[in-house]
């Protein structure tokens, strides 16, 4: 065996780039799940201030690449703060706040798809703003929001392969590496794009799937 | 003449037409009755070739329209007027009118455009020649729409329900413009629920009745003891009078 | 360490003419997205079952695989089979690939919104197929596009900054240099994800005036 041919090692390699990506997609998504659902319910409650702040960092993390966000993140911030962020933190400090920003959009129509007149008549009733958006908004704007999230996914499975180029060992790192060892670009770049689309799919099909059990749910309540 | 034999056409399971014979020759107006769903619209989508039929021989001026090859000959020969004007939103009246000569006469644009003007001029839409459909009330687009089949100096016009998508007033502009249409011995097929105007424009009235010709008589015969000899037709005079 | 933009104002000429470059590139790729996305959208609404079914395997392929993958793929790729292109050529070929999958699905829902009723319209006319879809199809269907194709194209602008990673020096190439020349990588990238979203925001606005324009006579009155 020549150095520099495939070796069935590879396999383990390219499959723990795999869990790499996908582990950083889960808890990124989590995160970024979490933190624009909490924007989201600043901007419900108008909090001023905040609301405006958050408004205005969700567009600008929108409009901006990813690439650069990252760059930002692994060397802009331990020059200027004069601390340390490894790769892997500075993957995870910027797919969780882009992932927060297009989240909070999502979330913020969802909401707003949950009719005025609605939220009127809970009022009426008495309850709390609170309990208006725990008990009539939540539900429903949850079903409103399966589909988006469902692209909104697997874009952001595609923008971790970003991480790459700040040295994480995701899938695409092990693609460059085994591209340079073995000098068989096609194969490898194939290889990792196959693995990459056959993810994305079992995303789109998980939402589909999540999307129809939720419907059919909401549905049965509603006889 | 446009010459149908033996048409039989379903959608799935359902029959809609069900072996129609029906001739019409230049100079006659034709116009064809029967209640919904009776199959009238699809009548004339197959005579324009938007349908396939499934059996059966259409011709028009002998062109066979089930053959690829003569359909556009026999689509040259005849203009379509739609009940919803279907006009190209993204065009002015004149643009929609001049389109299909320009398109496939090959007349040169000035040409083309100048005979869409004269042709809007004598449907009273001078002024609104340059108006985009969305700028135009329903009766000045569905004229538009008549100006359109005609700038292809069509030996036959085939109109679906021309005024069932327009209210009294306009209807009536309308109807007045295909009144002297029929006078200028223009050829007609003519799917109408106005039965008063039918009478009045109509050489001969087609009635169909669940996918069936049930009666292809001249005008005054229809509406005569000839046409109450038949009980569907009462029926529906009856009842197309009460409403 | 303290905030300070001044330490840039030496390299402006350098990240102008990195932006020229994503400028150059942008505009390259949209034109070469447009067409790839009208021949797509084309095929993937045409009664051909092949050419459909060709079309949505086109879209689905790259649309589902991250974009630095497929260009790493066409950068060490086509050298190995014979095709030597600059990294300049490299990036666009690969955006324009990409947007075109993007761009022919909005093209396909551009297509399918029209009036079937226009259509038929025309065909009775006598017009043939390529002049129906060159005179009424397309034109209907650009106009109600011009928004999604707008994010699309906004989008594009974005992704191009993953070129820097093939040694191309646009905009973040070039803001790579200047952050390693100058020992701030903050205040760089800091500047950089301002002017990539003040761009994007401005070609959002250019999107909406050009919208109402095409636009302008369909805006009255529905039907
Ligand atoms: N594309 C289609 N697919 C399935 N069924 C159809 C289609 N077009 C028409 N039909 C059916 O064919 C029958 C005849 O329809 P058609 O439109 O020809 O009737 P019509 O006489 O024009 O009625 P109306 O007076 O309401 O316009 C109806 O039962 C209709 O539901
Ligand atoms: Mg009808």
């Amino acid at each position: 065996m020549r150095y520099g041919d495939f070796t069935p090692f590879d396999i383990v390699l390219l499959l723990q780039g795999l869990g790499v990506s996908l582990a950083l997609f889960v808890s990124t998504t989590l995160i970024g799940l979490f933190i624009g659902t909490v924007w989201a319910v600043i901007r419900f409650y108008r909090v001023p201030v905040l609301m405006q702040l958050v408004t205005f960092v969700a567009e600008l993390l929108k409009n901006s690449p990813v690439l650069v966000q990252l760059f930002l993140v692994f060397f802009g911030l331990p020059a200027f703060l004069k601390i340390n962020v490894t790769p892997t933190e500075a993957a995870v400090i910027t797919l969780s706040g882009n992932s927060a920003a297009f989240i909070y959009v999502i979330a913020v129509s969802a909401i707003e798809s949950v009719g005025r007149d609605q939220i009127e008549a809970a009022r009426v009733f008495g309850l709390t703003r609170w309990q208006i958006l725990r008990r009539v908004i939540a539900p429903q704007a949850t079903a409103f929001a399966i589909g988006p999230l469902t692209g909104l996914l697997v874009n952001q499975l595609q923008v971790t392969s970003l991480i790459s180029v700040i040295g994480v060992m995701d899938l695409t790192k092990v693609g460059n590496i085994l591209n340079l060892r073995t000098l068989k670009p096609f194969l490898v770049w194939t290889a990792v794009g196959l693995l990459y689309y056959l993810t994305a799919k079992l995303v789109t099909y998980a939402g589909a799937r999540f999307e129809k059990r939720l419907r059919a749910h909401t549905a049965w309540k509603g006889l | 003449m446009i010459s149908i034999t033996g048409l039989r056409k379903s959608f799935g399971a359902a029959t809609v037409l069900n072996g129609i014979d029906l001739e019409i020759r230049q100079g006659e107006v034709v116009s064809v009755l029967g209640s919904s769903g009776s199959g009238k619209s699809t009548l004339i989508r197959c005579i324009n070739g938007l349908e396939k039929i499934d059996a059966g021989k259409i011709t028009v001026d002998g062109f066979d329209v089930s053959k690829p090859r003569e359909l556009s000959e026999a689509r040259k020969r005849s203009g379509t007027v739609f009940q919803l004007f279907n006009l190209y939103p993204h065009m002015t009246a004149v643009q929609n009118v001049a389109l299909a000569p320009i398109e496939v006469l090959k007349l040169p644009r000035m040409q083309a455009e100048a005979e869409a003007r004269e042709l809007l001029h004598s449907v009273g839409l001078t002024e609104r020649a340059d108006a985009y459909p969305s700028q135009l009330s329903g009766g000045q687009r569905q004229r538009v729409g008549i100006c359109r089949a005609l700038a292809m100096k069509p030996s036959y016009l085939l109109l679906d329900e021309v005024t069932s998508a327009l209210d009294p007033e306009m209807t009536s502009e309308v109807l007045s413009i295909l009144a002297a249409l029929a006078k200028t011995g223009t050829t007609m097929v003519f799917v109408t629920h106005e039965i008063e105007f039918a009478r009045s424009i109509s050489s001969r009235i087609a009635f169909l009745d669940k996918g069936q010709l049930i009666a292809d008589l001249p005008t005054e015969e229809f509406f005569s003891a000839t046409g109450m000899a038949l009980p569907r037709v009462a029926q529906f005079l009856s009842k197309m009078r009460k409403d | 360490m303290k905030f300070d933009l001044s330490i840039l104002a030496k390299h402006i000429p350098f990240l102008l003419e990195g932006a020229w470059l994503t400028l150059q590139a942008c505009t390259l790729a949209v034109l070469g997205s447009l067409v790839l996305g009208l021949a797509i959208g084309a095929m993937r609404t045409s009664a051909s079952p092949l050419l459909n079914r060709l079309a949505a395997v086109y879209i689905d392929i790259f649309r589902n695989i991250p974009f630095i993958v497929q260009l790493f793929f066409f950068y060490f790729g086509l050298p190995e089979i014979g095709i030597y292109i600059d990294a300049f050529t490299t990036g666009v070929v690969a955006l324009s690939i990409a947007g075109g999958a993007f761009t022919s699905d909005v093209i396909r829902s551009g297509i399918l919104a029209i009036d079937p009723g226009v259509i038929e319209a025309a065909q009775v006319s006598g017009l043939r197929k390529i002049t129906i879809f060159r005179k009424i199809i397309l034109p209907i269907a650009l106009r109600a596009s011009v928004r999604p194709l707008g994010s699309v194209f906004i989008n594009l602008i974005l992704t191009s900054s993953i070129l820097s990673t093939i040694t191309l020096n646009e905009l973040t190439g070039s803001a790579k240099i200047v952050a390693s020349n100058t020992f701030r990588p903050f205040e760089v990238y800091f500047v950089l994800l301002v002017a990539y979203a003040a761009l994007t925001y401005s070609v959002s606005i250019l999107i909406g005036m050009l919208h109402r324009y095409l636009n302008r006579h369909q805006e009255e009155g529905a039907v």
